[in-house]
């Protein structure tokens, strides 16, 4: 099945594949890191990956309404990113700690 | 040929460095990985055509966002932890499958997609990215574009409101 004209000729398989990987690698940060800024990466890392699939995607389709996509996905990534950095800060001041062996449960 | 070698690289240099990102346990040493890890990504968007957004992702990923991670690290003055992972060798070994799992069936559906999926009808070629762009942004997406705006706004309201927070569910009465 794997022969070298499709190891050779670079397509959007590939790019899917490679975005796939980081993707993952992105969910098992979130998954297994008890740095809630760590976690925090660890979204950033998947955001980038489904933003690269998106280009693959608008090459593939030849227009470009996947690089308009990819805009709005880094704004609100940028958004998030604030949003998380002030909830760690919250979190540092309360228990001077962002590990999250300290406030896995909440209370209401 | 060269395609292949420059994707090839380009793959490895990202596995290597998401990979580091995930697993050294200095989060500061995470977190320059991670810009490594953004400028590869951003060589991978310039392969792609898209110059505009690898230029994007560079300004806003490798130079904005990180910089306030990296702040943000520096001034809680975190040690490299001992345990930085989560405890227990089989709930881990489930979450790597899970998440293995899903990224299977995301790769999996994307490339049979592929096969059924289309050139669009106004389909336009590789030149002036930037101004296509532009006219895409001001046209067809402007409401989206505008209701961007907002968002934002209400974002840097909610983050000082966060900032301010006090007590929450952990108040000490």
């Amino acid at each position: 099945m794997l022969n070298t004209e499709t190891l050779l000729h670079i397509g959007l398989g590939h790019y899917i594949f490679l975005s796939g990987i980081l993707f993952s690698f992105g969910m098992i940060a979130v998954l297994m890191r008890k740095n809630v800024i760590v976690m925090l990466m660890g979204v950033e890392l998947m955001l980038n990956a489904v933003n690269l699939s998106f280009i693959a995607f608008s090459k593939e389709m030849g227009n470009y309404n996947g690089h308009v996509m990819v805009f709005f996905v880094m704004t609100i990534a940028a958004a998030e990113a604030g949003v998380g950095l002030a909830l760690a800060v919250a979190i540092y001041k309360k228990f001077h700690e962002v590990n999250i062996r300290f406030f896995e449960h909440l209370r209401g | 040929m060269w395609e292949a070698i420059g994707f090839y690289s380009l793959a490895i240099f990202l596995i290597f460095f998401g990979y580091q990102t995930i697993t050294v346990p200095n989060p500061i040493h995470s977190a320059l990985y991670l810009v490594l890890t953004m400028i590869g990504i951003s060589a991978a968007f310039f392969n792609l055509g898209a110059q505009f957004i690898a230029g994007v992702q560079m300004i806003v990923y490798a130079g904005a966002v990180m910089v306030l991670f990296v702040m943000v690290l520096m001034l809680f003055d975190l040690k490299s932890e001992l345990r930085s992972f989560s405890r227990g060798l089989f709930s881990g070994g489930i979450k790597v499958m899970s998440a293995a799992l899903l990224a299977g069936l995301a790769i999996g559906a994307a490339n049979s997609s592929v096969a059924i999926m289309e050139t669009a009808d106004d389909a336009v070629k590789e030149v002036d990215v930037t101004r296509q762009l532009g006219i895409l942004l001001y046209t067809k997406y402007l409401y989206a574009f505008e209701a961007l705006g907002v968002l934002l706004l209400v974002v840097a309201v909610g983050v000082v409101a966060v900032s301010r927070m006090k007590g929450g569910t952990h108040a000490q009465h």
